[in-house]
């Protein structure tokens, strides 16, 4: 499988970011979260081309929707795609729990990270509620968005030369 | 052979993972380059995310559209299923703001008799251009809006955005065609304020949260929950009698509740306020003889935006039209009949 129909669906949710949901402050970490999900989960699928340069392209343009610093989450989404990349072993269509236990834990460590860069960055202690709140809401969002990729990637391979062609 | 290696059967080819693994390195150092070059601002990188914003802002207005309308829609079903407790809510309101209204006008009468017995020179009018807000530009870090108005509108970096309900933030980006608030609430955001009837001077900061925090007031101030905030000017940057929001909390730790709902900013005006400070941070590309405030008269307002105020609005239409007490006379008829 190429990269398009990944590219494109992780390109919607960058895109989802930006769109003024009216979501409360606490749920700002949310959106893009799902972005970094999306790009594990694309890595974790055995036989989808994800290459990491374009976790870094799609995390850039997040960083440019966001307004926020350039390259923050081009680095979460890095981590994403490198973490994802690791756990090809696991089929798409069994151990999705454990699938999701790595996400937590990458959710957490996402976390953690972003807590202290975003502290150094602006040489203060950056409230960290928000951050936890988007962790923990991520991570209980993971099987709804597994099962959007995995849709989509099974749409691909069924549909593939009839829907794609013009795609690929 | 030895070993029972054939130089003719392929080889695990381990090498080819090594230029992967660097790539992924590149790549964490990109992003490690991008953090430092984006903390000290360097000038190249803002100038491309502006110029990249101003491209994509037709695409991210037209998904914006969509989740606006919804939007919209949720807020009328509410209203239309309110309960009929809400509806005695909205007359009693009515009959005090009545009330209110009566005592504005003489407040207003007042104040002009006496600025005519002191000879008081009238402060310029200050003009404004209203636009939509096309992207919400809120992370965990930073809270920010983009909006359909730029440089091509007159619009320039460090005015004040507020909508009907008060002040917004202040514009820090500014683009052909859009431009960036930084909200009240971000944590970048400074705004000099004056608090209660007295007037006390203190400083509100952002803190990412929903409220802003109170701060370096004189002490001894007597300050009281529901006390009224707007700016007081002194910064040079904002118009001072901008409406802020309400004092909450207790002593020792008091907080702002802004009166506009920054999470779900819709409409919003910036405001022509050219001070000085402003004019040597982000020279007028158009006329230098606009400082404190001018017309915007030779500004070029495009079409597309959806209302503009070239000539100098009478006191109501500036509150009809921005929603906020702007400046002039109309300051005092927010404060004065307390």
């Amino acid at each position: 499988m190429n990269a398009t129909v990944p590219a494109l669906s992780v390109l919607i949710a960058v895109l989802a970011t930006a769109v003024p949901w009216g979501l409360p402050g606490d749920a700002t970490f949310i959106p893009p979260m799902v972005v970094v999900m999306m790009v594990f989960c694309w890595r974790a699928l055995p036989d989808t081309a994800f290459p990491p340069y374009l976790a870094l392209l799609l995390g850039l343009l997040t960083d440019i929707m966001s307004g926020g610093p350039l390259g923050f989450w081009a680095l979460m989404a890095l981590i994403g795609a490198s973490v994802g990349g690791r756990v090809t072993s696991l089929a798409d269509s069994q151990d999705r729990n454990r699938l999701w236990l790595v996400w937590a834990g990458v959710a957490v460590l996402i976390g953690v990270l972003s807590w202290l860069l975003g502290s150094a960055y602006f040489v203060r202690w950056i409230d960290w509620w928000p951050i936890a709140f988007g962790a923990i809401a991520s991570t209980l969002l993971f099987p709804v968005v597994l099962r959007v990729v995995v849709w989509l990637r099974r749409g691909r391979l069924r549909l593939g030369p009839k829907l794609y062609r013009g795609l690929s | 052979m030895r070993g029972g290696h054939s130089p003719f059967k392929p080889r695990p080819r381990r090498s080819w993972r090594a230029p992967g693994e660097l790539l992924n390195f590149t790549l964490f150092f990109v992003c490690a380059v991008l953090l430092v070059l984006s903390r000290i601002g360097h000038g190249a990188l803002t100038e491309l995310r502006d110029g990249f914003v101003d491209l994509t802002a037709p695409l991210l207005e037209a998904t914006s559209k969509p989740a606006i309308l919804a939007r919209h829609e949720a807020a009328r079903v509410k209203s239309y299923i309110a309960p009929f407790s809400e509806i005695d809510r909205l007359k009693a309101e009515n009959e005090q703001l009545k009330q209110w209204e009566w005592r504005a006008k003489l407040a207003e009468r007042d104040v002009a008799q006496l600025r005519a017995l002191l000879n008081a020179v009238d402060e310029p009018a200050l003009h404004y251009v209203t636009g939509d807000v096309i992207a919400d530009a809120r992370g965990p870090f930073l809270r920010s809006a983009l909006i359909n108005l730029g440089r091509d509108n007159g619009v320039r970096v460090g005015y004040a955005v507020i909508n009907g309900a008060g002040l917004v933030g202040r514009t820090v980006d500014a683009g052909a065609s859009v431009s960036r608030v930084l909200l009240l609430n971000d944590l970048n955001s400074q705004v000099p304020v004056l608090v209660g009837h007295a007037g006390v001077r203190g400083l509100a900061f952002g803190d990412n949260s929903a409220e802003l925090r109170l701060d370096f007031l004189p002490d001894g101030a007597a300050l009281h929950p529901g006390d009224e905030v707007f700016t007081s000017g002194s910064d040079g940057v904002l118009p001072r009698g901008l409406r802020v929001g309400v004092v909450t909390g207790s002593p020792g730790a008091y907080r702002v509740r802004p009166y506009a709902d920054l999470s779900t900013l819709d409409a919003v005006s910036v405001l022509f306020f050219d001070a000085p400070t402003l004019t040597r941070t982000d020279p007028p590309a158009v006329a230098l003889d606009r400082a404190l405030s001018a017309s915007p008269d030779d500004t070029k307002v495009s079409d597309a935006v959806p209302t503009a105020s070239i000539e100098p609005p009478s006191i109501d239409s500036e509150i009809k039209q921005a929603g906020a007490p702007i400046a002039t006379s109309a300051e005092s008829v927010a404060q004065s009949p307390q």
